[in-house]
């Protein structure tokens, strides 16, 4: 049992558990203690100098934000001295602070503001010489050094968070300022959500909307498995920004910008609903992907039950496939670690990921374990990717299609006790696969000797070996990880609600026949872009659920209001009954528990409060592994389907705020190989699907491989992510 | 002691205001009355008060320079509210007062202002800036008052003066090479971990080094041990460079390397200083040759030092850095007198920092280098290292020389016994217990506390956990042997005495007491001295009493121009930080003379001087504002029993918990001082 320090505040016998501060502590007990910097998920900067405390016994206040306890030491968080310090340190806040509050953005919702009636400064004591100082655009920010107060919190989140070290301040006393690296800028707007004040706001939103005109509703992000939590902000029936919970939770580029997707002014259309409801009685496959909620994933597979198509969703059929093989060694459904793990470890190797970019708060998670763990984090990847080596310690650089060697390897390298797998690593050649593989004996030697001493090792899989050739061996050798070793594996869901959906759904290969489609093209299309024959409610206009990365049910409300007809519809047309989709919350197989007794809040010390945790299934099989089959070979020129941060699927495509572009990307060296130039236009196709793509050469890249965008592509590809392509220059 | 005009300098209260100049007081504290040798100061002002030197010092001028300081000079501040509005208050009244433009009401609100600062404020500039302006304010308000009743500037306002400010804090001043602690640690605080070592890395190119091995004198000057223990000052320079190594994110050098000027310097001796030396130097664009006898670089750090506390891999990092910024090495070449000559005509100038690799004798009866198993401390250390880090095998030479049949240095069965009391001694004492020694015991005249003090308490220790037992009180009288082989050692007894006078205690023998041990191995690690063969005879160089090169201990320039010396072998044997330091001051200086041929010292290196000599830490300072009783954090160490059979390093450094507990424990002790000349 940990020791806890025990002291007083304001009278109150209270205790501390080790690393907690004064303040924490006071935040658990709801004892309230001003602060104008202090951002909770993150290391205290000291800069406001709000909080601080009484200390029976000391001269002088102490800061509570940043001093952790003593054992026996009273404290008074309240007193006329300190309300005294308190108010001159908010007359010093306030010191040639544009009184614009009429047209500022954060007007209703400025922490300056609300300090400022709190400590009943009702004028501008001190005014000085001021100085020129110039307002910053770029991306989606604007930063107005006028209105800053130095606090941080942009850099601190910059720093610790997201890892970009894009934000820092240039001291230099009265002109110290905000200064923004632009390159390290990956426009996830971290820094505008912790801003107190108005000085780092988004463009896009400046002049749109009062704090108090609107109508915030708590969602989930709908864009990648993390679904993380955010609110939607509306006004005049559109969704004007996203906020979150920002002194606990973060959002990417993509969840806070990325809004704009709704399927907008749209009106009951009974001729094309009544041609839905047809097209569903003659379907032979209905298709859909995994951007889509647990209810109507149920839906459509309760209509299957009924008629009898196959239910094809190929992406969602692959990880079913997987994480069934994976449960057959690990005797459990479910793998063991989530993004908070990722956060408090000290140890971890990912296979098969685009770290960079396919899951943003994977990567946030892998900087805050670098900062606040000193983690050891090692990539093992054919491309290496420079924009994350602040975060890796060791690039391990495999071949292509030697994912299956990679795992063996650290299997071998990891696991203790062997003996139930006798016979497996018996046969593993070492030297065949290292050659094979391109991971060297020093690099396993390197992952082993820094191993030493470490507490919470966490093994990240991706979507690389997910969709790879020999998946269900690397799975069942995942699995065999999981249970044999202190590792606690991660296996990246590719799309939202693919967890969600491999749980739920009984799916099917697709078979000739009459298709329907669920926002994806077929013979007959729902589409939530309302580019189909009937139009959908899109994710931030519907009540649902997801099961996200952390195999936890989330909620999901609508952002905002839609007008046409809903998959439950032409479900209860087709003899389902159910008023609205969410009666299917608890029968989804989970736990039963309704829509509407889902909690979706944070608390005073920002424990997260969000639906439930998926209960594992567990088994007691014991499969022998299979042998670590041949490698083949890719030559010539190898794309690498992956998405750029920020960009996930057709809708975020269209957000006007996400820049991305559809590049195909690659080296100096590709190009050569290739023989393309920069800002040639290239076709070439993977799997019959045919892709037009200009060509840039990004000076940081190495190797033969190019990084090919498929957000623009309705459908999540279910096969592996590199593919050798002949590719036609067709210019002009 | 200064003559002053006017003093609160810490607390005292000098007022010679009215008197005649013969009949002024004296202050108690080494003010910089004098700021070079061509010039006088005429007021000193910083965080503990003010002096003025000169009646005709303009008062209301001397505190709004003062507070301009705060904004012009100080990289550390604007870090915190009270600071960065209120620094910025303080300047903008002083200087309305000081134009003639002031009011009454301005008065009171510098003082409210000031006191908000003070309590306030995050780190000690914010604290102490406020303290001497309000001294001023108080002392001279009729000279204030006379200037807001009459709206006429201050007396001096319109006129050119020299103010001249310096950034500091207790242990960067004392730390040898004046490293920017609190830079480096606020770095940490905010996990810029390349923010940190860039901080540490302005002065001190051997991080890695500098964050195991130094005797960390900073902590000693700690503000924090006034509270309750000073910070692991040393420990948190690890985390820069772990994150930098571990990263492989190329060197993070805080400085843009310049184009090369022409200029070439020789640098004799690849150890701390020399490599210090040329990599400030090469920084600066100068082209350096470093030349060193060994064939490997790095020095005493890389041959004397155990791979136990300080790793080859990571020394070789720090190596690697300097190399980074571009400079030549020239291994396997001991220096000649003859190669001086040349050096002098072939380059702009040359650093000497060759250390002091003789091992000193212990003066006891029979004390022969001849006698098989006397084996002086350097030459031991070369080859257990040599081995250990380089796999550089005894030859069949000095297996006879050492009486050891293996290739390496193997004490299997073998009694060691070690005259000493400071590093040296503690590393090979350890050393000899890895290399798997039955007895190995430490004879020190002087008892446990005074060994501590000369090393560390963790270096003690830790070596006592690992069985090397210590003999205090104790010296070697006499070296028994038998045909040239050594047999046993007799072992004088002594006791301390003290003084009847009240004077220091004398070491006395006890008659009879002496006792004979047996022992293989006599290793004699009580000092080192230079060797000087490498130096011209004609030159003729100044050598201190103590057989090291002589200089002025300020620029570093031997008796001849543009031959400077550095570390060791200038100062006699001594720590790491210290050469650094000298070397770093050294190619300062080297760095203008190529160009001038002058010697000059800046005005930040002239300020470092004075405050060195003021003193910037006060151990009886009472500290305010902060909480008593948080635990230094110590770092996890290798188990005894598994340490004293390898050579791994012990010191697992800090968790990246323990090192963010322990950087919050930092109370930014930042201090502006500034001279009026």
């Amino acid at each position: 049992m940990e020791k806890l320090i025990n002291f007083k505040i304001n009278g109150r016998d209270v205790a501390a558990k080790k690393g907690e501060t004064i303040l924490d502590v006071a935040r658990k007990e709801d004892i309230y203690i001003p602060t104008m910097c202090y951002l909770a998920k993150a290391t205290p900067n000291a800069s406001c100098r709000m909080c601080v405390v009484e200390a029976k016994g000391i001269d002088g206040f102490v800061l509570s934000c940043n001093t952790p306890p003593v054992e026996g030491v009273e404290f008074t968080t309240d007193s006329d001295a300190l309300y005294k310090e308190r108010q001159n340190i908010m007359k010093l806040y306030h010191v040639n602070h544009p009184l614009q509050c009429g047209v500022c953005d954060k007007s209703g919702e400025c922490d300056l503001q609300n300090k400022t009636i709190e400590f009943g400064v009702s004028e501008q004591s001190f005014a000085v010489k001021d100085q020129a100082r110039k307002k910053k655009k770029w991306g989606v920010h604007t930063y107005d050094p006028t209105l800053c107060i130095l606090c941080e919190k942009c850099t601190t989140v910059c720093n610790e968070i997201v890892g970009s070290e894009a934000l820092f301040v240039k001291p230099g006393g009265y002109k110290s300022h905000i200064e923004i690296d632009l390159k390290n800028c990956i426009q996830c707007g971290e820094c505008i959500s912790v801003c107190p004040v108005g000085a780092m706001a988004s463009t896009e939103f400046k002049y749109s909307a009062n704090a108090w005109e609107l109508k915030k509703v708590p969602s989930s992000c709908s864009h990648c498995s993390s679904a993380c939590s955010l609110n939607y902000e509306s006004k005049n029936g559109k969704i004007q920004r996203v906020t979150n919970e920002s002194d606990f939770s973060s959002l990417c580029g993509a969840g806070r910008f990325g809004y704009d997707f709704a399927n907008y002014d749209v009106q009951k259309d009974e001729k094309a609903f009544l041609n839905a409801v047809e097209a569903f009685s003659n379907a032979k496959n209905v298709v859909f992907t995994s951007n889509i909620t647990n209810e109507e994933a149920y839906v459509l597979n309760e209509l299957k039950k009924k008629l009898g198509f196959n239910l094809v969703n190929d992406e969602a059929r692959k990880y079913q496939a997987f994480m069934e093989a994976f449960s057959k060694t690990a005797n459990t459904s479910l793998y063991h670690a989530t993004i908070q793990d990722i956060q408090a470890s000290d140890y971890v190797i990912s296979v098969g990921s685009s770290l960079q970019s396919d899951n943003p708060m994977v990567k946030f998670a892998l900087s805050q374990a670098v900062g606040y763990n000193k983690a050891f984090v090692a990539s093992i990847h054919p491309v290496e990717e420079i924009a994350i080596s602040t975060v890796i310690s060791l690039f391990i650089k495999n071949e292509v299609g030697s994912e299956e060697a990679a795992l063996a390897m650290i299997a071998e390298a990891f696991v203790e006790d062997k003996s139930s797998q006798i016979e497996f690593f018996d046969e593993l050649d070492f030297g065949y696969l290292s050659g094979e593989s391109n991971i060297s004996d020093e690099e396993i030697d390197t992952l082993k000797l820094n191993y030493t001493r470490k507490k919470n090792p966490v093994l990240i899989l991706g979507e690389d070996v997910i969709n790879h050739p020999e998946a269900k061996n690397i799975a069942q050798i995942a699995g065999y990880i999981q249970k044999n070793t202190s590792f606690k594996v991660l296996i990246i869901p590719p799309v939202t609600n693919t967890l969600g959906v491999s749980l739920i759904c009984d799916l099917d290969e697709a078979q000739d026949g009459y298709s329907v489609g669920y926002n994806t093209k077929a013979d007959f299309t729902l589409s939530a872009k309302g580019d189909g024959d009937l139009d959908m409610p899109a994710l931030n206009q519907q009540e649902g659920t997801f099961v996200n990365i952390d195999k936890t049910l989330v909620v999901l409300n609508a952002g905002i209001a839609y007008g046409g007809y809903e998959l439950n519809d032409i479900a209860n047309e087709l003899g389902l009954k159910s008023k609205n989709v969410i009666d299917y919350t608890s029968k989804l197989g989970f736990k039963s528990v309704e829509f509407d007794d889902l909690d979706n809040y944070y608390d005073n010390v920002g424990n997260a409060y969000r639906g439930y945790k998926i209960e594992p299934i567990l088994n007691k099989q014991n499969i022998k592994l299979q042998d670590v089959a041949e490698l083949g070979e890719y030559n010539g020129s190898v794309v690498y389907n992956r998405n750029p941060l920020s960009q996930f699927s057709v809708f975020t495509k269209d957000c006007k705020q996400i820049k991305e572009k559809l590049n195909l990307v690659g080296s100096k060296q590709f190009a050569t190989a290739a023989r393309i130039k920069s800002g040639d236009s290239v076709k070439f196709s993977i799997n019959g699907v045919e892709y037009i793509r200009n060509f840039n050469i990004d000076i940081h890249m190495k190797g033969t491989i190019a990084y090919n965008p498929v957000f623009d592509i309705d459908t999540k590809s279910s096969n592996y992510r590199y593919n050798q392509v002949k590719i036609e220059v067709i210019n002009g | 002691m200064s003559k002053v005009y006017f003093s609160t300098w810490n607390g005292e209260f000098i007022n010679n205001i009215d008197k005649p100049e013969e009949e002024w007081e004296e202050s108690a504290y080494n003010l910089p009355a004098t700021y070079d040798d061509h010039r006088n100061s005429r007021a000193f002002i910083g965080w503990d008060g003010v002096a003025l030197f000169d009646k005709d010092v303009d008062v209301i001028r001397l505190a709004m320079e003062y507070a301009a300081q705060y904004q012009e000079y100080s990289e550390a501040c604007g870090r915190c509210a009270p600071g960065r509005w209120g620094g910025r208050i303080l300047y903008d009244q002083l200087d309305k007062i000081a134009r003639g433009e002031g009011s009454v009401s301005d008065m009171e609100h510098l003082k409210e202002i000031g006191k908000t600062m003070q309590i306030t404020s995050k780190c000690e500039i914010g604290k102490t800036v406020p303290n001497p302006i309000i001294d001023l304010m108080t002392h001279f308000e009729d000279v204030f008052m006379d200037c807001i009743t009459n709206q006429k500037p201050s007396k001096h306002y319109n006129e050119e003066a020299n103010y001249i400010a310096k950034i500091t804090a207790p242990c960067s001043d004392m730390c040898p090479a004046h490293v920017d602690i609190p830079g480096y640690i606020e770095g940490v605080r905010d996990l810029r971990f390349d923010k940190s070592l860039e901080a540490t890395r302005q002065t001190m190119p051997l991080a890695h080094v500098c964050g195991r091995v130094c005797p960390h004198p900073c902590e000693d000057a700690c503000r924090r041990s006034n509270l309750d223990s000073p910070i692991s000052i040393m420990e948190l320079k690890r985390l820069g460079a772990d994150y930098e190594t571990n990263h492989s994110l190329g060197f993070f050098h805080p400085m843009k390397k310049q184009k090369p000027n022409g200029k070439k310097v020789a640098v004799v001796g690849a150890g701390p200083a020399g490599l210090t030396t040329a990599y400030y130097l090469a920084a600066d664009g100068v082209e350096v040759d470093v030349y060193e006898e060994l064939p490997v670089l790095g020095g005493e750090v890389t041959v004397g030092v155990p791979e136990y506390r300080m790793p080859w891999a990571k020394y070789l990092q720090d190596i690697e850095c300097v190399k980074d910024m571009g400079v030549n090495f020239i291994t396997n070449h001991k220096v000649t007198a003859d190669d001086m000559r040349r050096f002098e005509k072939d380059y702009d100038a040359t650093m000497i920092a060759s250390g002091t690799r003789l091992s000193k004798k212990v003066r006891c009866d029979n004390e022969r280098p001849e006698i098989t198993g006397y084996w002086g401390a350097i030459d031991f250390l070369d080859r257990v290292n040599l081995y250990e880090k380089f796999d550089i095998k005894l030859t069949d030479e000095q297996k006879k020389e050492y009486a050891i049949d293996a290739d390496f240095v193997d004490l299997t069965g073998k009694i060691v016994a070690c005259v000493g009391g400071g590093f040296t001694s503690m590393d090979v004492v350890r050393c000899s217990i890895r290399a798997g020694a039955k007895r190995v015991i430490m004879l020190y005249r002087r008892d446990e506390k005074t060994i501590i003090r000369n090393t560390t308490y963790e270096e003690y220790h830790e070596s006592v956990e690992e069985g090397v037992e210590f003999m205090f009180y104790s010296a070697v009288a006499k070296i028994n042997d038998e045909n040239d082989v050594l047999k046993s050692l007799d072992i004088d007894k002594f006791e301390l005495v003290p003084d009847p006078n009240g004077g220091r205690a004398k070491l006395v023998k006890i008659e009879g007491a002496t006792e004979t041990i047996e022992v293989d191995y006599l290793i004699p690690a009580v000092s080192q001295s230079a060797e000087w063969s490498h130096l011209p005879e004609e030159w003729d160089l100044e050598m201190t009493s103590w057989g090291s090169l002589q200089t002025n201990g300020k620029d570093y320039m031997t008796s001849r121009k543009g031959i400077f010396a550095s570390g060791d072998c200038e100062y006699g044997p001594m720590t790491i930080v210290n050469a650094v330091g000298q070397a770093k001051r050294g190619a300062s200086v080297i760095s203008r003379y190529i160009h001038s041929g002058e010697i000059t010292l800046t005005d930040d290196e002239i300020m470092q001087d004075h405050l060195s000599k003021l003193k910037v830490y006060d151990k009886k300072e009472k500290v305010t504002g902060w909480l008593a009783g948080l635990p230094r954090q110590n770092s996890e160490v290798l188990e005894t029993e598994i340490r004293k059979h390898n050579n791994e390093e012990v010191n697992f450094g800090f968790t990246q918990d323990e090192a963010i507990d322990e950087a919050n424990r930092c109370m930014r002790c930042y201090y502006i001082a500034m001279v009026q000349a």
